[in-house]
């Protein structure tokens, strides 16, 4: 497959197709999706980011300092519930798998654009639900257990409806992508010509659409327990917490796949451009995406292994949750492979991909503490848990998410982004983050328990280099935020088509793209990983 | 779908970015996936029903004698009549027999409507004897329940017929240890939660599959399917087969099991 | 790093520990690997000139795939099958062992043993004998977890769960609830001591805590816990205004006056008996005109019904009888100098400690509330509001008992610690009470 890259460049593209707020407001083009989507995140991002270091600053030292302990219990509930539901679980495939999609396939839109607009604009009430819930507290935690959930006086139904409303929105969204990517290839993109990114989207997808209905009606259950007093939770009536407990994580496991499977795909595109290379083991990878999201939904009480399950369960559960490890393993060592003999470039993409192996084999292996039955006994409800979260979370899935920001930046918004600042603000978010994390491992070893509003004296001094770390890692994000935001508003660079020269289609189109995607469909011939000179035995 | 005055009759809609054939079997894989997602959210209900039942065998047994299973037999019937009139219309559609369709389509949203009645009735009745969610139960004197010791359906009940170790009476004072033992032991709000969320869930979807009918009626009546083009028929009949089939899950669990 | 584990204080936590390094050991060794080669490959093949070299299209190896994926595995086996042998092992000796039960609730433990005995916050148990903890809980999850020991079970109501283990060093450890239960979440801490099987023997049996409040009267029982849950800090029995309103003759009241300017007559619908429980259980509902709010702590869940009807019967006699006396219980005068005469000083200071409300502010489990705790504190470097800093050396604590707002710590509030302690102690006493603080070191 060629790509072009002297693409025809016309003034007209998806940005100034049709200016008026209406035409944003009413549009069905995945890329202004996308986009509004970005924005949107971003915006609870912020809230959500500020909820943590408020936390942190009341963590740095032991005693009260500025906070009630009910206040500190609200914050880390909105913490965790805005930076969840309103941020990562939208997060890359909302944002940039609604703008790439199509792109990457061939295709002028997803497959039910209107239905695209639904889903966005049934987020943004689930969004205004749970800001309203911030003006009445809630105080749960975000995994609202009963029956705590049901006995305090906070707002949980407003919160869990807000999450409910939300649930639709990420389903619409995985039934979406799922029917495009069956149906609306272009021309000769057979299923092993995908980029791993659309397998990325896809995998995640399917889980969207069969994991999402389970916390919808689990949630809906806990608010007619609080509001009618079924008893389905209740031990006083004969229900059981612990039912809560399985209905809830059996979405809430395959979840965090959801957040991690694209942040995978883009560090599979970003590798191999970089390093001139094919990606190595490219059906590998992609047979693990599926893997990996399938094994996902076996796997959900290992968050419960010490809640009162039977030891044949807690067993069973153990020896799965080793089994989602390998395929991600798998992965990693391919994205590594990659680079071999390659021809490497140090762009900020490619930094926080590289930066992403790291993080992300600290995440893993800390995940082997957790499955491991006798050790997880020690470390479960600890800051063990809370470093090795983040880990996965913050340091896969939002590094995923920043890298492919940078990355796509020149298609999206047409310029190119300030180079060396950018990298600048990579060292910030890198070092801050794990600054900021890493003492929380010793923590955990040491015991600590978390959800603490105070603790110990003893634990002080790790707290307090946390705290400094979260308040780099803040101001690393901001900066790289704000760099990206002022060379979009000011920079005057044109960017090409294909800054990277980069093999997958929607580079194969102007920077930014016009409102149709492509002057005419595209056909393709090979897959998007044909860098370098073929060799004896090549082809996959 | 594109609204009614820019198609052609009988010719299907042309998005920009789908063939027709394409818009057909995307539109078919978009439909069942959303069944797929009706189905787990309606298996957390089962399952959580299926492992109370199985904990508390003898209270939900009891519990269901509250249930009529004539009226219950007779919804199954009408909603199984309802998806053979939605199947044969899916075929009058294919063959552009719309005045067919359309006839087909009403007496399927009629069939919904007369489930909807029967669901009426039951609960109306379950109101009057105070088996429903938020009604106030009378101040209970003492001696007032009759049967205290005895299960079997319905056997607790205050004057007037009203079931106390549902609605729990705000004043528990004129009742006996045992008796308020009972009030706990019956799981009759559990077993009552669950068959409202259940049955109500399942209502609504009843309602929407209605209106989602009586939309693809009325193109019908426009005459905008034929053998080119069918799709919202096809689709709209699939919903309203989920919608039976879910209730044929539900009433052999709530109503005949013993 | 694995100095940063606790202490090994169970049978089972050497091989807990074991598996724990090798797990380590592994992750440190593939985490180098990967990053090891990410990095040498990035250097050893990065662009030059800024411009790329030839690079051969390398799509895959599958012997590498089956290596990669094959390797992993078996290791994982490895360990899965460890954890789950070890995990197993965490129950050696349940069959003979100690039963304790343990109760969780909002926001405390209670421990009863078999002998029905009955301890809150505190559970001893003989070294080197298998112990089973049943755990329930009588509100929400808690989770009771004891890191010294590496044992860990969710606290469930309504159910009962259990852990076994034998301890094998004497000592004090740290027990800590780790499921998010609300509030005092953090708070409810209780300490798992272990000692030698005499002085378990010894300890169980000795049921005079419970008798005594079995056969108590309510009034007296109410004295007891005035004292005990710290009343006596900030409410008077003579009238004297404290931090809170004195409790005397509070129960003849007809009308109190509230913060937020509504009030309320006693005697109709809502008594007397009713208002002390509402503040009791749940005091910033009505704060009293002229007192500030927010500084009660909330009682919900810590008393029993009969506790609470024990501290009304003990404010209804607060009536300005003769009989009243500011301590209202223990000696006076010469009995109680004999008494003090008699106890080491660092029993004399803990008499102190309870009698003289310090209780109600400074507790001994590190948890900080109205005031610093007394944990750790001696010897520790305080700072204070005022920027300066000092240790909280003999000196310090003589010279915070007798004028305690000389050198108010960071993060705490002037004002609220009674100022007339230099009349009700003698040199011996403060003496005794820094010998106290001083034993409360761990």
């Amino acid at each position: 497959m060629t790509v072009h890259s002297d693409v025809a460049h016309n003034n007209k593209n998806y940005l100034n197709h049709e200016t008026t707020l209406w035409s944003w407001l009413s549009t069905v083009d995945h890329k202004r999706i996308g986009l509004m989507y970005l924005f949107t995140i971003t915006g609870f991002f912020i809230v959500g980011g500020l909820a943590a270091l408020t936390m942190r600053m009341e963590l740095a030292s032991s005693g009260a300092d500025f906070l009630s302990p009910e206040q500190y219990n609200v914050l880390f509930t909105l913490h965790g519930a805005i930076m969840i539901f309103l941020f990562i679980v939208p997060g890359i495939p909302a944002t940039m798998g609604n703008f790439l999609l199509p792109l990457m396939i061939g295709a002028k839109d997803v497959a039910f654009p209107r239905l695209n607009l639904l889903s966005f604009y049934i987020y943004v009430v689930g969004a205004f639900m749970a800001l309203y819930a911030l003006l009445n507290p809630i105080d749960t935690g975000w995994t609202f257990y009963a029956p705590y959930s049901m006995q305090t006086q906070s707002a949980v139904i407003l919160m869990t409806g807000a999450a409910f409303v939300l649930g639709f929105s990420s389903i619409l969204t995985g039934l979406n992508f799922v029917v495009t990517v069956h149906r609306l290839r272009c021309p000769g993109m057979t299923w092993d010509r995908l980029p791993v990114f659309v397998w990325g989207l896809y995998a995640t997808a399917v889980i969207q659409t069969l994991a999402t209905p389970v916390i919808g009606m689990t949630l809906l259950l806990l608010i007619v327990e609080r509001w009618l007093g079924v008893g389905i939770f209740n031990p006083a009536m004969g229900g059981d917490p612990v039912l809560f407990e399985h209905l809830f994580w059996f979405y809430s496991h395959p979840v965090v796949y959801i957040m991690v499977l694209p942040a995978f795909g883009v560090v599979g595109e970003i590798i191999p451009v970089f390093s001139r290379k094919p990606l190595f083991g490219y059906k590998m990878v992609c047979y693990a995406s599926v893997a990996i999201a399938l094994v996902g939904f076996l796997v959900w009480a290992h968050h419960m292994l010490v809640a009162g399950i039977s030891d044949t369960s807690a067993i069973y559960f153990s020896v799965i949750t080793f089994g989602v490890a390998i395929p991600t393993a798998i992965k990693v060592f391919n994205w590594v492979s990659t680079m071999y003999k390659g021809s490497i470039s140090f762009d900020t993409p490619m930094l926080y991909a590289m930066g992403f192996v790291f993080l992300f084999m600290i995440a893993g292996t800390t995940g082997i503490y957790l499955a491991t039955l006798a050790v997880d006994v020690f470390y479960h409800d600890t800051y063990f848990v809370v470093a090795h979260f983040h880990y996965t979370i913050q340091g896969g899935a939002v590094i995923g998410l920043i890298a492919a920001l940078h990355f796509w930046f020149p298609k999206m918004t047409g310029k190119m982004y300030n180079e060396p600042l950018a990298k600048i603000a990579f060292v910030l978010v890198f070092v801050g983050f794990n600054l900021t994390f890493l003492p929380q491992f010793v923590l955990g070893m040491e015991g600590m328990p978390r959800r603490y509003f105070d603790y110990l004296p003893e634990f002080e001094g790790l707290h307090r280099l946390s705290s400094y770390g979260a308040v780099v890692n803040g101001f690393g994000y901001t900066f790289a935020l704000l760099n990206l935001l002022g060379a979009w508003i000011f920079s005057k660079k044109q960017a090409p088509a294909n800054p990277y020269n980069s093999l997958s289609l929607e580079w194969n189109t102007q920077s930014p793209p016009i409102h149709e995607n492509f002057e005419e469909t595209p056909s393709v011939t090979d897959y998007p990983y044909a860098y370098g000179t073929p060799v004896e035995g090549g082809g996959h | 779908m594109t609204s009614v005055a820019q198609t052609i009759p009988g010719e299907p809609p042309h998005p920009h970015h789908w063939t027709p054939t394409n818009a057909y079997h995307g539109a078919k894989l978009g439909m069942w996936l959303f069944l797929a997602t009706e189905i787990l959210l309606f298996s957390v209900l089962f399952t959580a029903f299926a492992l109370y039942r199985w904990a508390y065998l003898g209270e939900f047994h009891d519990a269901s004698l509250n249930l009529d299973w004539k009226l219950g037999a007779l919804n199954t019937a009408v909603l199984i009549l309802s998806s053979f009139t939605a199947a044969l219309a899916v075929d009058a559609a294919q063959r552009g027999n719309n005045k067919r369709v359309k006839h087909l389509l009403l007496f399927t949203v009629m069939c919904g409507g007369i489930f909807l009645v029967v669901k009426y009735f039951e609960y109306s009745h379950k109101y009057h004897i105070g088996l429903f969610p938020g009604v106030e139960c009378p101040v209970v004197e003492a001696g007032a329940l009759h049967g205290s010791e005895g299960h079997g359906g319905g056997a607790d009940v205050a004057e007037g017929g009203h079931h106390l170790e549902y609605c729990w009476p705000k004043d528990t004072s004129g009742l006996s240890e045992g008796q308020r033992e009972m009030l706990v032991s019956s799981k009759y709000k559990m077993y009552f939660g669950l068959y409202y969320c259940m049955t109500g869930l399942h209502a609504l979807h009843v309602i929407i599959g209605m209106l989602l009918l009586s939309w693809v009626c009325f193109h019908a009546s426009r005459n905008r399917f034929s053998e080119k083009y069918y799709t919202p028929v096809e689709l709209g009949a699939l919903y309203w087969h989920l919608v039976d089939l879910i209730w044929i899950y539900l009433f052999p669990l709530l109503y005949l099991v013993d | 790093m694995f100095r940063y584990l606790p202490e090994q204080g169970s049978k089972i936590a050497p091989r807990v520990d074991w598996l724990h390094h090798w797990i380590t050991d592994l992750s440190v060794l593939f985490t180098v690997a990967v990053c090891g080669a990410m990095l040498y490959f990035a250097v050893r093949y990065r662009k030059r000139d800024g411009k790329d070299h030839e690079t051969p299209r390398i799509e895959g190896n599958n012997f590498l795939e089956v290596i990669w994926t094959v390797v992993p595995t078996l290791i994982c086996i490895w360990v899965a099958y460890y954890g789950i042998v070890i995990f197993q092992d965490m129950r050696e000796g349940e069959g003979e062992a100690l039963v304790v039960n343990a109760t969780a609730s909002q926001w405390k433990w209670e421990f009863q043993y078999e002998n029905g005995k009955s301890t809150v916050g505190e559970l001893v148990v003989p070294v080197n004998r298998p112990v089973k903890v049943v755990i329930t809980a009588k509100d929400v999850l808690h989770s009771f977890f004891v890191p010294a020991m590496r044992v860990k079970k969710d606290a469930i109501p309504g159910r009962y769960t259990s852990v076994v283990f034998t301890p094998v060093k004497t000592g004090s450890y740290n027990t800590f609830c780790t499921e998010y239960c609300g509030t005092s979440h953090s708070g409810m801490l209780a300490e798992l001591r272990v000692v030698s099987e005499a002085e378990y023997g010894r300890w169980v049996n000795d049921r005079s805590a419970d008798l005594a409040k079995l056969t108590m009267d309510p009034a007296t029982l109410g004295s007891k816990l005035y004292e005990e849950k710290g009343c006596n800090a900030c409410h008077s029995l003579n009238g004297s205004r404290l931090v809170g309103p004195s409790f005397l003759k509070l129960y003849e009241s007809e009308e109190r006056k509230f913060a937020d300017d509504s009030a309320m007559s006693f005697g109709g619908e809502f008594s007397i008996e009713d208002y002390i429980r509402e503040s009791i259980l749940y005091p910033n509902k009505k704060v009293v005109a002229g007192y500030p709010a927010g500084l009660m702590p909330a009682f919900e869940g810590q008393l029993s019904d009969g506790e609470i009807k024990a501290l009304i019967a003990f404010i209804r006699k607060q009536d300005g009888s003769a009989a009243q006396s500011e301590e209202a219980t223990g000696d006076s005068g010469e009995d109680l100098q004999a008494k003090l005469a008699k106890m080491s000083p660092v029993e004399r200071g803990e008499y102190h400690y309870q009698t003289k409300a310090c209780i109600g502010c400074h507790s001994l489990d590190g948890s900080n509330l109205v005031g610093p705790t007394f944990k750790g504190l001696y010897g520790k470097n305080r700072e204070f509001v005022d920027g300066t800093s000092g240790a909280a050396d003999a000196e310090y604590i003589k010279s915070s008992i007798l004028n305690p707002n000389g050198n108010i710590v960071a993060g705490y509030q002037p004002n609220l610690m009674p100022q007339n302690y230099r009349d009700q102690l003698s040199d011996e006493d403060l003496e005794a009470i820094v010998e106290f603080i001083r034993s409360k070191q761990n």
